[in-house]
């Protein structure tokens, strides 16, 4: 089932084309993976699907809706953007709760989801004592606050440990088997070429390659697809 | 109603809102507290003796100085957003833009209502305190316990209103905050005492409108005399307006740009 649609999205910042043209369907019940070097345009596309940036042209829709139609997005979307924070003078559980007040989300969900992204013992301090993977956490555990069907997620395992990367891998595939959509950018190649189903390579605000990650490899890493269909290394 | 709650979260969780709240109660006690004193010196024989009831009314309305704390509740409440790029999640929330911004515009014209209120009791009582050291100082002319309240509530409410315009226009807070003190500090107070023609409609002269002071000082460097500020219904309306077109401000600045 068709999950997140992107259709002809341009997004311009003065005369230049951060995303230019880009259209794709991202599937429920998988892991798409959304790559492109630095620059390329992921994270604008991202913003763009979730109503932090108005399209030029084009549309995005999450089941067949624009973000901004959504009844109840914290409860039908979770997200981690890469340039999204915190109030750091307030607590790691402050900052969930003022997330649960605002979406409309009981207050139960936070404790479980602390102990699963093993912030629980640093749920009382501020957060601006955290590190990179201990603030990725966090993230991670506000995008799943609502339990949302579906989840797009800008470099969430940025920062994060081995064993961070590990369970973060398993969770998506715990998440996709419940038939929920997850769109993920990242620029670790190995470790997505385990995770994804589907990818997604987008290079200069446009789409170069698309499908499952077998059609799109065809036997090779996923590294060596991505270096030669992005012209570097050559 | 949860976009409401939020914002009482956000305002109510640090513990700068506190150091916010004591600065206002500091700077009314201070200038409630003092005023008996340098009345009862430059009144010597000059207009303003403590045995005029005025003066009196004058002595309390210094407890009113901690509206300036409400315009720097107001201008957080939207500039931490952008300063702690919590404005994403916010959005995330609630992605119709005016929404978060409705409920920022009531949680801080409650909290800057309240926070001035507080300052406000605390300061008029450190005036009563101060009165006590001065035998013949004679009692207020109006019932400034309630009037003083009242002003404050309101005073309080529009002040972080503005502050709440400021922020969505500004965003940086460091600029947002040092622009609002400098202004209201300086050259609102510099206006309003110095030139009264312009400085009447300005928030400084209007709060001193809205007291309803009656006296006529005549001294070396500064004069004032009540009489040159406006009358308090003009000054409530005009105050009220000046809010309301900040808040007009803060709803249209919000829905267009992006969000980083
Ligand atoms: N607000 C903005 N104003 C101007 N240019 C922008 C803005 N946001 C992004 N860009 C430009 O758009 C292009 C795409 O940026 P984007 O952040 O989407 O890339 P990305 O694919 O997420 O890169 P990375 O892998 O480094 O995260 C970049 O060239 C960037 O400089
Ligand atoms: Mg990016």
């Amino acid at each position: 089932m068709t999950s997140i649609v992107f259709q002809d999205l341009h997004k311009q910042y003065g005369k230049f084309q951060a995303v230019d043209g880009l259209s794709a369907n991202i599937e429920a019940g998988r892991i798409t993976g959304f790559l492109g070097p630095n620059g390329a345009g992921k994270s604008t596309a991202l913003r763009c699907l979730l109503g932090l940036a108005t399209p030029t042209s084009g549309s995005a829709l999450l089941d067949g809706k624009k973000y901004t139609q959504l009844s109840h997005p914290s409860r039908e979307v979770g997200a981690v953007l890469d340039t999204s924070g915190f109030n750091r003078s307030l607590t790691g559980r402050q900052n969930l709760k003022i997330m649960c007040a605002a979406g409309g989300i009981n207050t139960d969900r936070i404790a479980p989801l602390l102990e699963m992204v093993e912030l629980t013992p640093a749920a009382n301090k501020r957060t601006k004592g955290y590190s990179l993977g201990m603030r990725q956490r966090l993230s991670l555990a506000a995008a799943l606050l609502g339990d949302p069907q579906i989840l797009v997620l800008d470099e969430p395992a940025n920062g994060l440990d081995p064993i961070g990367i590990a369970w973060l891998r398993q969770m998506l595939r715990d998440l996709a088997n419940q038939g929920k959509t997850i769109l993920v950018s990242s620029h670790q190649l190995a470790e997505m070429q385990h995770t994804v189903d589907d990818v997604l390579i987008i290079n200069q605000g446009k789409l170069i390659a698309d499908g499952p990650i077998a059609q799109v490899t065809q036997g090779r890493s996923l590294e060596d697809t991505f270096l030669s269909l992005v012209g570097a290394g050559k | 109603m949860n976009l409401i709650k939020a914002e009482f979260l956000k305002l109510f969780y640090p513990r700068r809102t506190y150091g916010i709240l004591l600065a206002a109660i500091a700077i009314s006690v201070l200038g409630a507290a003092f005023t008996p004193y340098a009345l009862s010196k430059i009144g010597s024989g000059m207009a303003m003796p403590l045995t005029n009831a005025a003066a009196i009314d004058s002595v309390y309305s210094k407890a009113l100085a901690g509206y300036i704390f409400a315009v720097i509740i107001g201008v957080l409440t939207v500039t931490s957003e952008f300063n702690n790029h919590t404005a994403i999640a916010t959005y995330l929330a609630a992605p119709k833009r005016w929404q978060p911004m409705l409920a920022k515009i009531i949680v801080a014209a409650i909290g800057g209502a309240l926070l001035n209120l507080v300052a406000t009791l605390v300061g008029m009582g450190s005036a009563a305190y101060a009165l006590t050291f001065y035998p013949e100082a004679v009692a207020p002319a109006s019932n400034v316990w309630l009037d003083f309240s009242l002003v404050a509530l309101l005073t309080g409410a529009v002040l972080s209103l503005i502050g709440v315009g400021i922020g969505a226009l500004i965003r940086n807070q460091n600029a947002a905050v040092s622009i609002s003190f400098v202004w209201l500090f300086l050259i609102d107070r510099i206006l309003a005492v110095l030139f009264v023609d312009v400085g009447k409609y300005l928030p400084t002269g209007l709060v001193t409108s809205l007291m309803n002071l009656k006296f006529n000082y005549t001294g070396p460097v500064v004069s004032v005399n009540t009489g040159d500020y406006l009358e308090p219904w003009p000054a409530t309306g005009l105050l009220v307006a000046y809010g309301a077109v900040f808040v007009l401000a803060a709803l249209l600045t919000t829905n267009r740009r992006d969000i980083d």
